[in-house]
């Protein structure tokens, strides 16, 4: 097991940057197809909540 | 242990997402469907749809101008127990394929669904940037990450595109998106730079930053009238941001919470 960067974290470095990747893309994945995605499903079923968030939007 | 941040992210944004449903209801929701009801007026050529619109949401209708009146209620109502979808049948919104809400689900469930994915999504981005620059999030700075999301992701890229109503007037959607999407990235940049990189070089850096976006300007309709009347967007450009800001601070307290209980319960 490497040996930890930061003390006050469980996860090795190696092992919490793949995790902070992994969450930015998943997280910038999620967000894009809430707010962002030029659907139309998507954009009906996200629509209140894409004007509430302030996405642009239509 | 890597799927264990993941998991406290989740549920911390989930947990988020439905708390900003209950909070966008008592103020935001009945100021878009108060829009609607102007929206796709003479500025629309064709209203479409109009005639799937139930009675208090025809244009026209005896509706006084606050937001919180019997009228904006009763179509809320309406709204959650409408099989259809009445509110997405935009006036003059071109649309090349079939819209409707996924899995036919009621309008209110939409945007149940919507927040919980953005929530998640939104929790998995703040726990990205903790894990990566190596700043954990916990509850007692929870708060202060929940504000910096809400800098990034509302605030810097409202004083370029503030929050819209329906109907309200705007530029090409494809630029809006590429200016929100660059100054949300900027701005979280710069925030990183501002906040959590010592020395002056990194604290103008991150100013420059945070300024680019709009210095450059945001894109902005050539028109800018609109049938919808102003003291809605000003109500609701306001009512927009403070529920966001309620939403980012639940986030990252509970992201904190979640961190310190899910994350690292196994050391």
């Amino acid at each position: 097991m490497a040996v930890s960067h930061v003390s006050s974290n469980s996860l090795s470095l190696n092992d919490r940057l793949f995790a902070g990747i992994t969450a930015l893309l998943l997280g910038a994945f999620l967000v894009f197809g809430a707010g962002l995605a030029n659907s139309s499903v998507l954009h009906d079923t996200a629509h209140d909540t894409r004007h509430a968030y302030g996405f642009p939007c239509h | 242990m890597i799927v264990k941040y993941l998991l406290a992210a989740l549920v911390a944004g989930l947990f988020s997402g439905a708390l900003m449903t209950a909070a966008q209801e008592a103020r935001v929701i009945p100021l878009i469907l108060h829009a609607e009801e102007y929206e796709g007026g003479e500025a629309a050529p064709a209203p479409a749809g109009t005639e799937a619109q139930p009675p208090e949401a025809q244009p026209g209708s005896t509706h006084e101008h606050s937001a919180l009146d019997i009228g904006a209620v009763l179509s809320e109502v309406a709204g959650y127990l409408s099989p259809v979808s009445v509110a997405y049948a935009h006036g003059g919104e071109a649309h090349d394929d079939e819209g409707g809400i996924m899995f036919g689900m009621s309008r209110f469930s939409g945007t149940l669904f919507a927040n919980l994915v953005a929530g998640a999504g939104f929790a998995l981005l703040l726990a990205g940037v903790s894990l990566v620059s190596g700043n954990p999030i916990t509850v007692a700075n929870g708060a202060l990450w929940g504000a910096a999301g809400w800098l990034a992701v509302h605030l810097l890229p409202a004083i370029g595109l503030p929050p819209e109503l329906p109907g309200f007037p705007a530029a090409e959607l494809a630029d809006r998106q590429v200016w929100w999407m660059a100054t949300v990235a900027l701005s979280a940049g710069g925030l990183y730079l501002l906040i959590l990189m010592d020395g002056l070089a990194a604290k103008v850096a991150g100013i420059v930053l945070i300024a680019a976006p709009h210095v450059y300007g945001a894109p902005q309709p050539a028109d800018i009238t609109s049938n919808v009347p102003a003291v809605l967007g000003a109500e609701f450009a306001v009512a927009a941001l403070a529920t966001t800001l309620f939403f980012w601070i639940v986030l990252g307290l509970s992201l904190g919470f979640a961190n310190e209980k899910i994350a690292k319960a196994d050391r």
